[in-house]
């Protein structure tokens, strides 16, 4: 026992012999980590390294003990080391962890707006303060890389695709409708607010398995899961008047939105080229309620209902006063409700969703009916499994039951479709720096009776810190336009092939993005008339048809965008060239579609400035001409419109009225007055040329958005 | 007899080691606190204030049955948020000071105001990062912290220091400003005189700036 006490006096004063510990801290490559933490385990006894990634720090423990090294986004190192009187200088090599800046990203094709992610090219906000955007989603994603703008129609034209080829997904589920009903040559806004996202992915082809019936593209929105401003917010400009209201407690939230619309006042003074009869006139509301019952579920309601009246006489070649009254009255319902929620610490999520979707216009054209139905019903289940060294597998289905309507003069065609689809895709991760996604997706159409498989491939190698290749590959089925099938039921799918290279750096808030594609375009419809080119758009398609045309388009864009030069400036600029050729619908030979512009390229510039509070912002676009159809040359669709240029402006302030912030805008598009042409129309005779181009040339828009925001104070009750 | 004797000897004996450890346990904290302390306010140096966060991480890594070392570590992280020179440095530093506090909630166990003024103070300095793209998501988080605080605790401080500092930094033009944030700061300096930490190591911050951001308004 006294051995004991002895002992213990013994060591006592050994423990305090100090050592000397020194060394220095690099990553694998050697590179030095300033500001390193170094230190045995278990007790206090360390240091931080400096400049060089040298430390030195002195300890009185013994025998062995454990070195440990961390550094913010590297692995943390140990090591056991015997502690001896004098310690060799010890060099440790730090691993880096996966992080978004060393790990590759699949994006080839896609273009994302995100609040959430660090690599991504566009914020949300970049939507709405876009010029010459009109705060329209659809109207910014025509100015990115790859997409041709068509003045005339709606709809998202990518890569030499048609309006068609695009579909619009808000929370994994298609939108029927997501634009105002069509009119002869005007364009349609979108029926969603930009505020409802917090997400937007804009894929321009090789897009995952995930989603299908689109040859061309998909645009994706996510809504948001939480509202921001609680409270009531009321919107006025030369359009509309709308109200909204916000409320939430730690679970749950309602938004609300009412809104009323007459465009009487602002076509009163903007000049219209299009001759009204009964400007627009639009209600609408919408409600959204968000639920989360568990930690990380998350439950969304959202409903909106809209109608509209208007009535217009169009341009009509074919009539003898040149004009055609056109009346419409539209009334358009989207519901949907997503649950998402994941489980065992993030292995396991699920992604569910159910919407119906119902539209009905009732149109008369010089006073014959014609009236469009449509309706929807989709439900869709995607689980998705979170495998080690974060691999991905994930599987789903979905079912949409559709039944559409037209009538003609009292006369009512009707088509039903019931869609299924399944699909599984993997994504893979080789290395930190190269990756895969694999997928296949299968679908069967009833109304055509027939099934597809398509796999789907991308593949991602990272080249340096900022930069990376991109490869996409796959096939992308959709049904034959609707209007084909009322009479021939035998049609089979269109198809249409991708492959992307892409290439991009970005760094230092400044992004460069380069990507070329080859599209082949397969099993596409054709009509045969035995008659003349008949260029009507909004003819109903009558003749036999197969599935005998075919195309391709080919082409490459560049993108380029700099924050960081100059301070509070931001532009990016954009250059998209395609090249395509098609037989389809009524062509005898194959030639370009006359929604095709060779060069599409767009400027545009974002300032803020501090002292007044104000975002100015312009925009440039340049889209060449486009065929049109001249039945008196003898070469099909050989003629060229000219050049379209349009430049844009629009300024934003912030401002605080008695404690409530209030936001103006003001727009001018077409600033120069350019008289652009979109495309050509002939009388029958073929002598007369009419020329198709903007609702208005040079335009004005005003407005004011307010917020009576609770929490903007400090109220009595607070204290 | 003389077990017990030896027993009685080994128990005073651990006892004592035990009560050294803890002695030095708030020797270390203390010394670290202090350094918090006497860094430059106006300019403070992103070294030292590695070096203190590091100092922090050992005695957490050397103490895991204590949140207070976690949360100094976070506490200096997000200050590094705030004075590092590019947005992807400082997102780094205040996603490590989110995975400090994760940790400092477990080893805490319970509900505690001063970890939800942490993470509001965390999001606020988020949101000053980049503040265009992000004062929605993170005002939000910044008044749900707050929040919660005041749920557990309505008495502490820092919940109003936060609150009026948030106004004070908002530009006139989204309602806030230094004039709206006086009544907030005031009631912050009222609750200061009141507050008495827990022991000596207990977080104690924020009078400073409250008293000198009051001086501001006038």
């Amino acid at each position: 026992m006294k051995l004991f006490y002895c002992l213990l006096l013994f060591v006592t004063p050994a423990a305090f012999a100090q050592k000397n510990i020194q060394g220095k801290v690099t990553d694998h490559k050697g590179n030095a980590l300033p500001g390193a933490n170094v230190f045995l385990k278990g007790t206090y006894d360390g240091g931080t390294t400096d400049a060089n990634g040298a430390f030195a720090f002195q300890t009185s423990e013994s025998d062995t003990a454990t070195l440990a090294a961390s550094y913010v986004g590297f692995e943390v190192f140990e090591m056991k080391i015997n502690l001896k009187e004098s310690m060799p200088a010890m060099s440790i090599k730090l691993e880096e962890l996966v992080n978004e800046l060393n790990t590759v990203v699949i994006t080839a094709g896609a273009f994302e707006a995100s609040d959430e992610k660090r690599m991504a090219m566009l914020k949300p906000l970049d939507i709405v303060t876009t010029a010459g955007a009109a705060a329209d989603i659809t109207g910014a994603m025509q100015f990115l890389p790859g997409a041709q703008r068509v003045g005339e129609q709606e709809g998202l034209f990518v890569r030499g695709g048609s309006g068609q080829e695009t579909k619009i997904v808000i929370d994994g589920m298609i939108v029927q409708n997501p634009f105002f009903s069509s009119l002869p040559d005007v364009q349609s806004r979108g029926r969603f607010n930009p505020f409802m996202f917090k997400g937007t992915s804009f894929s321009t082809g090789g897009y995952s398995a995930q989603y299908g019936q689109a040859l061309s593209s998909v645009l994706l929105l996510n809504t948001t899961d939480k509202i921001s401003n609680n409270g009531l917010g009321i919107s006025l400009n030369l359009a509309n008047a709308g109200l909204n209201y916000d409320y939430a407690n730690k679970n749950q939230s309602v938004s609300a939105v009412v809104y009323y619309g007459n465009l009487r006042p602002l076509f009163k003074l903007v000049k219209q080229n299009v001759e009204w009869i009964h400007a627009p006139k639009f209600k609408g509301s919408s409600l959204t309620y968000r639920w989360k019952p568990t930690k990380n579920g998350v439950l969304k309601v959202y409903g909106m209902y809209s109608d509209s009246h208007l009535s217009m006489n169009s341009n009509n070649p074919a009539s003898d006063t040149g004009k055609m009254r056109l009346v419409l009255k539209n009334n358009n319902a989207f519901t949907t409700s997503t649950y998402t929620d994941s489980w065992a610490d993030g292995r396991w999520t699920i992604n569910s969703g159910i919407s119906y979707s119902r539209n009905k216009d009732k149109m008369t054209y010089d006073g014959v009916n014609f009236d469009r139905f449509d309706e929807r019903t989709q439900v869709r289940v995607v689980l998705t499994r979170l495998l080690t060294g974060n691999n991905t597998i994930l599987f789903g289905a979905e079912a949409h039951a559709i039944n559409l309507g037209n009538g003609v003069d009292g006369q009512l065609y009707k088509l039903k479709d019931r869609y299924t689809a399944a699909f599984i895709e993997s994504e893979i991760y080789i290395t930190r720096a190269l990756a895969g996604r694999i997928g296949v997706r299968s679908e069967y159409s009833s109304v055509i009776s027939r099934g597809n498989l398509a796999p789907r491939l991308s593949f991602a190698y990272k080249t340096g810190r900022y930069s990376q290749f991109s490869l996409a590959a796959g096939q992308f089925y959709q049904n034959p336009d609707y209007r084909f099938l009322y009479l021939n039921k035998s049609l089979k799918y269109e198809r249409a092939d991708h492959l992307i290279l892409n290439y991009q750096i970005i760094k230092n808030q400044r992004t460069f993005r380069v990507e070329t594609f080859y599209k082949n375009y397969a099993q596409l419809v054709r009509e045969f008339t035995g008659q003349q080119y008949d260029a009507d758009p909004y003819r109903f398609p009558w003749g036999a048809t197969t599935n005998g045309g075919e195309g391709y388009a080919r082409g490459v864009d560049f993108f380029w965008r700099d924050q960081k030069s100059v301070k509070n400036l931001d532009y990016w600029v954009t250059y998209s060239f395609v090249d395509s050729k098609r037989l389809f619908q009524q062509f005898e030979q194959s030639a370009t579609p006359t929604f095709i512009s060779n060069h599409n390229i767009s400027l545009i510039t974002k300032k803020w400035f501090e002292k007044a509070k104000t975002n100015l912002s312009a925009t440039y676009a340049f889209t060449s001409g486009r065929p049109y159809y001249n039945p008196n040359n003898e070469e099909f669709l050989k003629d060229r419109t000219p050049a379209v240029h349009n430049v844009s402006i629009q300024a934003s302030k912030l401002q605080s009225i008695k404690g409530n912030l209030v936001i103006f805008y003001a727009t001018v598009d077409n600033i120069l007055n350019t008289r652009n042409v979109f495309t050509y129309r002939y009388t029958p005779d073929g002598k007369t040329r009419y020329a198709v181009g903007p609702q208005s040339y040079r335009s004005f828009f005003v407005g004011m958005q307010i917020m009576l925001s609770k929490k903007a104070k400090v109220e009595k009750d607070d204290f | 007899m003389k077990k017990l004797f030896t027993f009685a000897w080994v128990f005073v004996f651990a006892t004592g080691i035990a009560w050294a450890q803890n002695e030095k346990y708030t020797q270390a904290m203390g010394d670290g606190i202090k350094a918090l302390n006497s860094i430059d306010r106006e300019k403070p140096d992103p070294k030292s204030l590695v070096d203190i966060a590091n100092r922090f991480e050992r005695i957490s890594a050397a103490e895991p049955k204590e949140w207070l070392p976690k949360y100094y570590a976070a506490y200096a992280n997000v200050l590094l948020g705030f004075v590092a020179p590019t947005l992807t440095d400082k997102d780094q530093y205040l996603d490590k000071a989110n995975v400090l506090l994760k940790d400092a909630e477990g080893i805490a166990g319970k509900p505690n105001d001063e970890l939800e003024v942490l993470k509001a103070y965390q999001s606020q300095i988020h949101l000053a990062a980049d503040p265009m793209n992000r004062w929605q998501a993170d005002g939000e988080k910044f008044a749900g912290f707050l929040q919660s605080a005041k749920s557990i605790n309505a008495e502490n401080p820092r919940i109003y220091y936060l609150e009026g500092s948030s106004l004070f930094f908002t530009p006139e033009e989204y309602g806030g400003g230094k004039k709206v944030a006086k009544p907030m700061l005031e009631k912050a300096k009222q609750k200061f005189s009141a507050f008495k930490p827990e022991t000596a190591i207990h977080p104690d911050w924020g009078k400073m700036e409250t008293e000198w951001m009051l001086s501001q308004t006038n």
